[in-house]
């Protein structure tokens, strides 16, 4: 009896699963209803009264754009800069924006929605599975035809400069956003190795170029009772090469004469882990190297505890200096060049965006039914006019020309409502953020203010960088996703390995069983994906 | 009736039987059941309307095909995690941080609310309550850059233990220090919050049972372990067993900021490791397979307590 | 009444136990506090246990209070906080008390359904279909209504239920109290501290909920101040000022911003729990018998 209840009570359980299951497939058709009138052709419907010849152009259309862009501003419509640009090129703009941080979550939820703006700012590099993939379903335009069609500008700069043109399209050709680019190598630089040039002329020592000046500044700082000469937070500040390159290896993956190369197994990386493991040993190295986060950081040289780390030009000596100086009004925070083995050389890695720096790029999405004055739209920001506007802003508000250079009013660097420059920039310009355009030089000419930084990025610029990258390949979507699961268990295998050589809880002799390791997490496999990768980038 | 008889070949009278069961419930019962409605409607349109999504762990989900239509993969994702170069050591990581947690931490609120409840003087009671529950609402990310701070190579934790002969280095950097230094920031952080289920429970207890046993002679440590005690199992139990559904969910958020390459070994647990993957590549699918096995594991384990439970002190969910 | 020399001994132990243990948690608290009113810079070179405000500056209180928003976010939050505690409440006590009725054929399957949902679910995406499907997209019920009913509170507030004793109840029926007079005359009187814990657990949910916030609303004007919050952190992290820019000290401002949104976040749900002390009242059980 009480058996057969129990079935009973089964069998209506189920039934109110299955009951809900069915509520659940009404509900994924009308998912599948939302994805059918994605696939609806896109045919470009162009009403009348409506004139694309020149900016600003006329039209009864309006576009709706979808982008997260955090200002004081409350949404995106109030920002000035936004508000003029739908003016100077004539088209009416509604935005559409996730709350801050959630840009991940709310492209997620609006590509499931299957109801799209016509324009979409994102990472669309970075799209899981690939731009390729973001096309060929259906997402995004593959926007060819239209750039020759509806974008001069746009395409004008492409066949200038070939090395960007390879960047900004896919293993088969495939243009699919109109891109934020650096116009200028400084601005694809902004970290290096920084140190307290005052203490050294204080020691009597120069500036440090090679792996044994450093090995004597540091030891003559430990000398001078500094507790942590050598400050860095963790593995990341070894990330783009500081000090692994001079061992002519690096952290990750790179190419030499086009062949792929992951750093940690070659010779080199070893000699990296002995000199480390001795510094630290010798208390070159803060002690608490592993667990060191920014904050950390910050107290550490703010404190004066730490004469040499890897920083950032803006968010590096920029924050700590004006703290600095007002406990030490002679402190001097001078950029060093990335360090080397021998005299002479010239650093073999050091940190550099590439040209198409992926974020804050723009689509157009494949439902759009405004597709050429969504073009024409952006490629402005690809003419003189629109180079302009995006990394000055207006005018007599933002900018005056002085002797035929744009520079920044105080409204922007000294704003009367005390908005830090960041914050203000934002509500002008869109030099300082990204977006659709070419970033222009003399933005950061004015942006990084102190001269220590200007030099900065100077000194780190040179570099052999460019000559060893591998360029942004893209493994295809099933090659990434076995990419992703190898290189989980290797990077955790390096990471553990660097830091309990360095820290001296295992001995340099370890480095040879991880090799060992290494190869049982087939990291021939990852390297066989990577060169295929870096071979279609190449003959892109 | 008959065919009820015949699809199921029993005796005609045991599906009378049956039928005047459902029957005689459901008319004593009915409003107990129209009552219930609201909260089964709830249930079945907000958790199981929904489910049909967790399936995505056997697929190759991407947000532009949606679930359905996303490619099946079978169980790939499943036998990518199992054979993880790291599997075990995560699994074994996370159940030790749980079992740790189980044994230290869960009793400590309850431990608390004793204490509290012998608490004469109504203002101190009140001040104790009020104080240990405020560090929960910290954020996390705060309550991390304290315990770093404090357990750096000079930070007051460390200088404190190197005077009773600790080694005087960052504590985070010793595989063996990671999970007390977890446990004990756990206990601060939530002791005072968690207690507040075991007072309320506390206060349903009959004081003239208190009565009865002071009556006996019975002093405050005997009138805790036969009164105060026996009054809060059932929801001590309930608790705990509800605990057990949850002992491979160790979040990642307090890990990845405790947490360093040096210490992986003791402090990589599911949930972290997944974390990482997820900066390699969107991994909803493999999050989704990872996920599922942890459900099908922690109900194994919260049915197994249950049982347990029952058949100790006759407390259990069902 | 005189005290057992032991029973001074177990009381001076208590007190001794209990005030090192707020010493130790007031802490946290404390340095929040005092870094949220410190000044920027110091508080950037500091390190260690912080034991008074560093300097004294009310700059990141003033930036947080600068947005427009902030106050349609406290009141949006008010509103999910008490319309969505008090159905909260109501729904889940109808499911605790159903569910601790002893006799009901259908309670097993009941449970066993409801518990399932808290291992198993269909993530956000298939949630967020439904909520869009059921019409509640970008309005504020769809904090609310989706998350009706915690199960975790359910199954406490039903164990709270069932320890009331039958005789109340059996007493009541024989007077001919049907089952929303024995739930809201009985049994939840004689529940109150529980269902006061509840309804706190419920608040402080729904206070610091902001996730789901940001997935099923739209429109601004209905965020709720946690999104707001977390907007102002975000728009004021040093690493977004400063990530590759330069000088000013109202740069700095970033590190005390964070305290400054913790504090205005946390302050008035703090409050909550006094509110609740006051239903945990002994012997309330001997009063409803004996009345």
């Amino acid at each position: 009896m009480k058996q057969r209840r129990r079935m009973i009570t089964t069998v209506v359980s189920i039934l109110i699963l299955s009951i809900a299951m069915l509520g659940c497939a009404s509900n994924s058709n009308t998912n599948k209803e939302g994805a059918g009138n994605l696939q609806a052709s896109p045919e470009t419907t162009e009403a009348a009264g409506t004139d694309m010849s020149s900016y600003p152009m006329k039209t009864d259309k309006k576009l709706t754009y979808w982008a997260e862009y955090i200002t004081v501003k409350p949404t995106i419509g109030e920002v000035p800069f936004f508000q003029e640009w739908q003016k100077r090129t004539g088209v009416p703009v509604e935005f559409i924006s996730p709350p801050a941080g959630q840009e991940k979550e709310g492209l997620n939820v609006l590509l499931a929605s299957g109801d799209l703006p016509d324009l979409i700012e994102y990472d669309w590099f970075s799209f899981p599975g690939g731009p390729e993939k973001a096309i060929s379903d259906g997402y995004i335009l593959r926007l060819n035809d239209y750039i020759d069609k509806y974008a001069p500008n746009y395409k004008k700069y492409l066949q200038e400069h070939p090395e960007v043109d390879k960047l900004v399209k896919t293993d088969n050709g495939s243009y699919y956003t109109f891109p934020f680019l650096r116009g200028d190598p400084l601005l694809q630089v902004y970290q290096g190795p920084i140190v307290r040039k005052d203490m050294l002329d204080e020691l009597g020592l120069a500036i440090p170029e090679t792996m044994d000046d450093y090995y004597n500044v540091l030891k003559a700082l430990k000398g001078k009772g500094l507790a942590s000469p050598l400050s860095i937070t963790g593995l990341s500040g070894f990330s783009y090469g500081a000090f692994v390159g001079a061992y002519g290896t690096n952290r990750g993956w790179y190419q030499q004469d086009g062949k792929v190369m992951f750093g940690p197994m070659q010779p080199g990386y070893k000699d990296f882990l002995e000199t480390m493991s001795k510094w630290y040993a010798e208390g070159l190295i803060d002690k608490n190297m592993a667990t060191i986060d920014g904050k950390a950081l910050d107290a550490n040289i703010t404190s004066g505890a730490t004469g040499v780390t890897i920083g950032n030009a803006g968010g590096g000596i920029g924050k700590w200096l004006p703290v600095l100086r007002e406990s030490n009004p002679n402190a001097v925070l001078a950029p060093a060049p990335y360090p080397v083995l021998n005299k002479g050389e010239t650093p073999m890695f050091g940190q550099k965006d590439f040209v198409y720096t992926t974020y804050d790029n723009v689509a157009i999405s494949a439902t759009s039914k405004n597709i050429e004055l969504a073009v024409r739209l952006l490629d402005w920001g690809y003419s003189e006019e629109g180079h302009m506007f995006h990394n000055f802003g207006q005018e007599g508000l933002s900018y005056e020309m002085v002797d035929g250079y744009p520079k920044y009013t105080d409204l922007l660097m000294n704003n009367p409502e005390q908005l830090p420059p960041a914050q203000a920039m934002k509500l002008y310009i869109r030099g300082n953020s990204g977006g659709p355009f070419v970033q222009d030089k003399r933005y950061i000419e004015q942006y990084l203010a102190l001269p220590e930084q200007q030099e900065a990025i100077k000194i780190w610029a040179n570099t052999d960088v460019d000559k060893y990258t591998l360029g942004l390949i893209t493994p295809t979507s099933e090659e990434s996703s076995e990419m992703a699961k190898i290189m989980n268990d290797v990077n955790t295998l390096i990471d553990e390995m660097t830091l309990k050589i360095i820290l001296g809880t295992e001995k340099i002799d370890a480095y040879d069983k991880y090799m060992e390791k290494l190869k049982s997490l087939k990291i021939d496999r990852a390297i066989e994906i990577q060169q295929a990768a870096s071979d279609r980038f190449n003959n892109r | 009736m008959e065919k009820v008889a015949a699809a199921g070949g029993m005796p005609d009278t045991r599906a009378v039987a049956v039928r005047r069961r459902f029957v005689k419930d459901f008319l004593t019962n009915k409003y107990l059941y129209i009552m219930m409605i609201p909260v089964i409607a709830y249930y079945a349109v907000f958790h199981y309307a929904p489910m049909y999504g967790a399936i995505i762990a056997f697929k190759d989900y991407t947000p532009i095909k949606g679930v359905l239509d996303s490619k099946w993969v079978g169980l790939e994702h499943f036998s990518s995690f199992f054979g993880s170069y790291y599997f075990w050591r995560i699994l074994k990581n996370t159940l030790i941080i749980s079992l740790y947690s189980l044994l230290f931490e869960f009793p400590a609120p309850i431990i608390l609310a004793i204490i509290i409840n012998e608490v004469r003087n109504k203002v101190f009671k009140k001040t104790v309550q009020l104080i240990t529950y405020m560090p929960y609402f910290i954020s996390m990310i705060v309550i991390a850059g304290m315990i770093k701070d404090f357990t750096k190579s000079d930070g007051i934790i460390t200088m404190l233990l190197t005077y009773f002969g600790g080694e005087n280095t960052a504590m985070l950097q010793h595989p063996q220090l990671f999970r007390p230094i977890y446990i004990v920031s756990e206990i601060w952080q939530k002791i005072g919050w968690e207690s507040i289920i075991y007072l309320a429970a506390l206060m349903g207890i009959d004081q003239e049972q208190y009565e009865a046993a002071r009556m006996d002679g019975a002093g405050r440590f005997k009138q805790i372990w036969y009164v105060t005690l026996p009054g809060i199992l059932p929801t001590i139990t309930i608790l705990f067993i509800l605990r057990m559904g949850n002992m491979l969910n160790v979040g990642f958020e307090k890990i990845i900021l405790l947490y360093n390459p040096m210490i992986y070994e003791t402090a990589d647990v599911i949930s972290s490791f997944v974390y990482r993957k997820g900066l390699l590549e969107f991994g909803w699918s493999y999050s989704a397979a990872v996920g599922l096995f942890n459900s099908v594991v922690n109900l194994m384990l919260l049915i197994a307590a249950n049982w347990i439970s029952r058949r100790v002190n006759s407390h259990s969910l069902w | 009444m005189s005290k057992s020399l032991s029973e001074t001994w177990f009381d001076g132990a208590i007190y001794i136990v209990l005030t090192l243990l707020m010493v130790v948690t007031l802490y946290p608290l404390l340095h929040v506090a005092f870094a949220s009113v410190s000044n920027a810079n110091e508080l950037i070179a500091h390190r260690g246990v912080m034991w008074k405000p560093l300097g004294l500056s009310f700059e990141a209180y003033k930036t947080v209070f600068a947005n427009g928003e902030m106050l349609r976010g406290y009141r949006n939050t008010l509103f999910i906080v008490v319309v969505g505690v008090s159905l909260n409440l109501a729904v889940t006590a109808l499911g605790a008390y159903v569910l601790s009725r002893k006799n009901v054929m259908w309670n097993k399957a009941f449970l066993a359904v409801i518990v399932f949902t808290m291992f198993f679910g269909g993530g956000l995406i298939p949630l967020y279909l439904v909520v869009k499907g059921v019409g509640l997209y970008n309005s504020l019920w769809s904090t609310i209504i989706p998350f009706v009913v915690n199960t975790f509170n359910l199954i406490v507030m039903r164990t709270a239920f069932q320890s009331v004793p039958d005789s109340l109840e059996e007493s009541a029926k024989i007077d001919g109290a049907n089952h929303f007079v024995i739930l809201f005359r009985i049994i939840i009187p004689l529940s109150l501290p529980v269902m006061a814990v509840m309804g706190m657990f419920y608040a402080v949910e729904k206070w610091n909920g902001w996730f789901y916030a940001s997935i099923f609303l739209q429109d601004r004007d209905l965020y709720p101040l946690q999104i707001m919050l977390r907007e102002i952190l975000i728009l004021n992290s040093t690493d977004f000022i400063t990530s590759s820019a330069a000088v000013g000290e109202q740069v700095q401002i970033g590190e005390t911003v964070k305290y400054a949104t913790i504090m205005v976040a946390t302050l008035p749900i703090l409050a909550v729990y006094p509110f609740v002390q006051k239903y945990f009242v002994k012997g309330v059980m001997i009063g409803a018998l004996k009345g």
